[in-house]
């Protein structure tokens, strides 16, 4: 029975826009489902390798950036009169450049900052998204700096030779995140279940026993950054595609933090926990938009990650597999329950 | 400290009232970052929108019915901003926007306002994408730096200036500033030299200003926020730098500076777009008293004033259009937009066509005025 | 050259600044292990007390230094008894995001309370600056240095010759054995957050009346006090003293020489090298691994 679970959430997730009528709420799900799969692939390092990486939103600022400049076009000086000229592309070609050069960048910087553990790994990762946003900022010619890149083209669907589908409305670009978010999890799933996941579980749980036994750890380790960075650029690039301007406000630390929140707080390790604390952080901020003063939202929303990292701080998905764990007759109700959450 | 905590109660309170009265009342979206690093002006902003639906609504209001602004926070923050146009448009129906401070925040709207056909009044915002990247739903009243630019033109040859240094916020209005300002001088036959840009957190500029200290410029020209204009003024007197000092952006204010900067503000002159330190030589004396009056009685900072009339006037232009509209419906107000003539705190709102024909953006090009601080005190030099 | 000069007068000045920024930070980071979020909150914390103290007040300005070390100690106190206790034993990741929680409540508390307004502290210090030959800075400025030093010297006698002092770094050395001879682990912690935390609060209340006080002020300065801890070293005083000059010269010369939209960058990509080169920072001993 669980593992239809996964098949219901999906299911009902893609009823959504049939009977939700409030655009507003459809644009609060596109966004949290992008920052959901954000989510997904930070938790493939944090959950599975151990390693909080707090620079998590210079892979989806990567992804958003390349993924607009490849749709708009770019004309750059490199050295004295030397141009490198870029002209449009469809946007499909943009998404896919995205994940490679997110991935690349992920391996890069896996090659790095692997070298240290624990905080200097925090730091080393915060440091590295702090020079990608100044660079953004600087370099006007590619990026425009804060200028901001604006008018960027939205989805494009279809083959040459059949034809294109614009997405400009909300249910288009809906079930594209949707669609997005599947195949990322399928390809999470397949990485963990796989024998690469296990060595990296194994090498969470104790690095020095997995050395002992022969895993490569660092390869393990930069895999895992090459394929959560990749995923983190595509999800850059569907919310460059959707929000159609960017400028380095993308690599606000606030955007790596909701990441991280969404992560902890759904469970860290398990395949549902970004996408369960994705819908509760998702839902948050629109639930006390509606009675609290702005500083008061803020307050509030600091106060619940504290109090639910201390009521539950493995998570909601392990507290709610532990409740029905020794009780198997009633994994049914875990189905309603998680999917019930997942919205 | 409870000014603070009284403020946030009422609009906690407008929100949840909001509700309640709306069939009688036309209804505004205010969409400003309220939070984040932009708190400052964007509540500054609000209260002067305040002022003004207070001021429509205590005369009646518009078309027989009272004005309701709907206040959100945008939190600084781009994503949220097009989230808070979303709702304004869909859940609260308002037939018009006002927004939203900060250029990306403003750019972050705008695919919105085109997917909904909703007009937005931009009130702050400098970035001359806003207005020539083709949207026919943005109307703007606060100049862009080439116009700033423009207007300066002419003083420039009464002033004693050889060449000029500039160091600006790195962001879209500094960086915006350094070149239209930095085209016009070079027009006039003055060189540029230095362009030093500065973080827009940023606390501590004396890397940049012992550079710009050594340079031959006679003049070093500023464009940042008040706060960091107040630090940048303080550390170039504390460096001893003897270059005659120009701000540009016109929502710096020279109380501020005085009060903040103390004798580090002498003698330093600065381009604005609202002179409240003489009322009556304002393009509307009559409206100006009203504002800085309303202002003072509400307990409201005075600094403030130089950047909130932007709200007040913004509010009064979106009335205006709605009452040529004849009805407050989207496509009535954009229209009507091109018709208003108002008599804002710093000369007449009008809109001049602006980006690609056929979906030109509207643009209203205010008053700047030349300031100066003699003495700790603010002069408006003859010319 | 005389701009290089006041380059590396300005680096003096800020290089005191960021030290002390620093050691607070990689106190708390060495011997728990914590990534200390709320720092830069702290800071802020201490310089609105100053505004509290001289300006609403209307306390003596020099007052107000010892009262915000206080109120640091007892608001360090408090977080580490309230937040971080109940969670020792949690994983590095988890602690660090009730920080981070703990550092979005305190800037909106702060904000809430005095508004995003900037607010600036008037001191007795004359304001015509004290020039030396080619050479220019504010007698403020020289006085937050000294200062600065004065208590970077202080915490380096407390960690080195009193008796706390040697059981907070027998705890950095070994939690387990410091327990075992009989340390109080528990109470050690509380203290060295406190510590730590007053030290952000003077910091913030040497600095709130050179720049501006207001409710994001602390984002950056926990930024710069990452970057040092990461060059000194974890836990390392002398290491976070020297990180900060070497930040600060960075910072200046990048700014002066480079181009000043890379000037905060500069940290970062001092860290990147210094990873490339010797990971465990400039002044470490041997990190341990997990």
């Amino acid at each position: 029975m669980r593992r239809f679970v996964p098949v219901i959430v999906v299911a009902l997730l893609a009823t959504v826009p049939l009977w939700l009528g409030d655009p507003y709420i459809l644009n609060a799900f596109i966004t949290t489902g992008i920052f959901t799969i954000a989510a997904m692939s930070l938790n493939l390092l944090l959950g599975y390798t151990g390693q909080l990486s707090l620079g998590h939103v210079a892979f989806f600022g990567i992804g958003a950036y390349v993924s607009a400049l490849t749709a708009l076009g770019f004309d750059v000086e490199l050295f004295d009169g030397f141009h490198v000229v870029h002209e449009p592309w469809p946007v499909i070609y943009g998404f896919i450049l995205a994940i490679v050069i997110a991935g690349l960048c992920g391996y890069l910087v896996g090659k790095l900052s692997f070298r240290v553990r624990g905080a200097y790994f925090v730091i080393v990762t915060i440091s590295f998204a702090e020079v990608v946003r100044l660079v953004a900022l600087n370099w006007v010619e590619l990026t425009q700096g804060p200028l901001a890149l604006t008018n960027i083209p939205p989805v494009t669907l279809g083959l040459p030779g059949i034809g294109y589908a614009n997405l400009y409305g909300k249910t288009g670009n809906y079930y594209l995140v949707l669609g997005v978010g599947v195949i990322a999890y399928v390809v999470i799933k397949h990485l963990v279940q796989s024998r690469i996941g296990r060595a990296m579980i194994a090498l969470k749980e104790n690095e020095s026993l997995a050395l002992s036994v022969g895993i490569n750890v660092t390869r393990y380790l930069v895999l895992a950054a090459i394929v959560s960075a990749a995923i983190a650029g595509a999800a850059g690039s569907l919310y460059a595609h959707y929000l159609r301007i960017i400028d380095p406000d993308i690599f606000l630390f606030l955007y790596t933090v909701t990441m991280v929140i969404m992560v902890i707080t759904g469970g860290k390790g398990t395949l549902a926990g970004p996408v369960v604390g994705g819908a509760l952080f998702g839902a948050i901020p629109v639930i006390v938009r509606s009675f609290a003063a702005p500083e008061v939202q803020w307050i509030l929303y600091g106060a619940f990650m504290i109090a639910i990292i201390f009521v539950l701080p493995q998570g909601i998905v392990p507290a709610i597999e532990r409740w029905f764990a020794p009780r198997p007759s009633k994994k049914q109700l875990v189905a309603s329950q998680s999917s019930v959450s997942a919205e | 400290m409870m000014k603070f905590k009284l403020l946030a109660g009422a609009a906690a309170f407008a929100v949840l009232a909001g509700t309640a009265v709306a069939q009688e009342s036309i209804k505004i979206g205010v969409n400003e970052p309220l939070t984040g690093p932009f708190a400052a002006s964007g509540t500054y902003v609000t209260n002067g929108a305040r002022i003004a639906a207070d001021e429509i609504n205590a005369k009646g209001g518009v078309l027989g019915k009272k004005l309701e602004l709907v206040i959100e926070d945008n939190k600084s923050n781009p994503t949220e901003a097009a989230a808070v146009t979303e709702k304004l448009v869909t859940r609260d129906k308002v037939p018009v926007i006002m927004g939203a401070w900060g250029s990306s925040l403003t750019l972050a709207s705008m695919p919105k306002l085109m997917e909904y056909q909703v007009p937005m009044l931009v009130e702050t915002s400098s970035s001359g994408k806003i207005t020539t990247s083709g949207n026919p739903y943005i109307f703007r009243i606060s100049p862009p730096s080439s116009v700033e630019a423009a207007a300066f033109k002419p003083m420039v040859p009464k002033m004693t200036i050889k060449k000029v240094d500039f160091l600006v916020i790195n962001n879209d209005w500094g960086r915006g500033a350094a070149e239209d300002f930095g085209k016009m001088l070079k027009g006039e036959n003055i060189q540029v030299g230095l362009v030093e840009t500065m973080d827009q957190s940023a606390q501590d500029m004396s890397a940049q200003l012992a550079k710009i200290k050594a340079s031959d410029a006679d003049t070093l020209m500023v464009t940042t926020a008040v706060e960091q204009l107040t630090l940048v003024l303080k550390q170039a007197a504390a460096l001893g730098m003897k270059k005659q000092i120009i701000t540009t952006g016109g929502s710096q204010n020279p109380d501020q500076l005085i009060a903040q900067a103390g004798s580090a503000a002498n003698g330093t002159i600065h381009l604005a777009t609202f002179a409240p330190w003489q009322p009556d030589s304002t393009p509307n004396p009559q409206a100006a008293k009203y504002f800085i009056g309303e202002w003072k009685k509400r307990g409201f900072d005075f600094p403030g004033v130089t950047e909130s009339f932007r709200g007040y006037d913004g509010i009064r232009t979106i009335a205006a259009a709605i009452e040529k509209a004849g009805k407050p419906e989207p496509e009535a107000i954009r229209a009507a937009f091109w018709n208003v003539d108002v008599k804002g705190l710093n000369g007449d709102i009008k809109f001049q066509k602006q980006g690609p024909s056929g979906k030109e953006s509207g643009q209203s090009v205010p008053n700047v005025y030349l300031i100066k601080i003699d003495d700790g005190k603010v002069v408006v030099p003859t010319m | 050259m005389s701009e290089f000069l006041q380059h590396i007068a300005n680096t003096l000045i800020l290089g005191g600044t960021y030290a002390l920024l620093g050691i607070g930070l990689t106190l708390i980071f060495g011997i728990m292990r914590v990534v200390n979020f709320t720092h830069g909150e702290l800071y802020t914390f201490g310089a609105y007390f100053v505004f509290l103290i001289s300006s609403v007040l209307g306390l003596n300005f020099l007052l107000a230094l010892p009262v915000a070390i206080i109120a640091g100690l007892v608001l360090g106190a408090l977080i580490e008894l309230l937040l971080l206790r109940p969670m020792r034993g949690a994983d590095i990741d988890t602690t660090m995001l009730v920080m981070i929680g703990a550092m979005i409540v305190m800037q909106n508390s702060e904000q809430l309370v005095w508004g995003g307004v900037a607010k600036s502290v008037s001191t007795p210090f004359p304001e015509t600056p004290l020039v030396i030959g080619p050479v220019s800075v504010s007698y403020l400025r020289v006085f937050v240095l000294v200062m600065a030093l004065l208590l970077i010297a202080a915490t380096y006698v407390l960690i080195n010759r009193t008796k706390l002092g040697k059981a907070m770094r027998a705890t950095f050395q070994d939690r387990d054995t410091a327990a075992l001879m009989g340390v109080n682990v528990r109470a050690i912690y509380t203290a060295t957050f406190a510590i730590g935390s007053s030290l952000a609060a003077a910091a913030g209340a040497l600095l709130g009346p050179a720049y501006v006080i207001s409710p994001h002020m602390g984002d950056i300065a926990s930024l710069k006090a990452f970057a040092i801890v990461i060059l000194g070293g974890l836990g390392n005083i002398t290491g976070a003293a020297i990180g900060g000059f070497i930040l600060a010269l960075a910072e200046e010369l990048g700014a002066g020489y480079v181009s000043s939209g890379y000037r905060d960058a500069m940290g970062f990509l001092i860290i990147i090298a210094v990873l490339l080169i010797k990971p465990t920072g400039l002044f470490a001993r041997a990190e341990r691994i997990g």
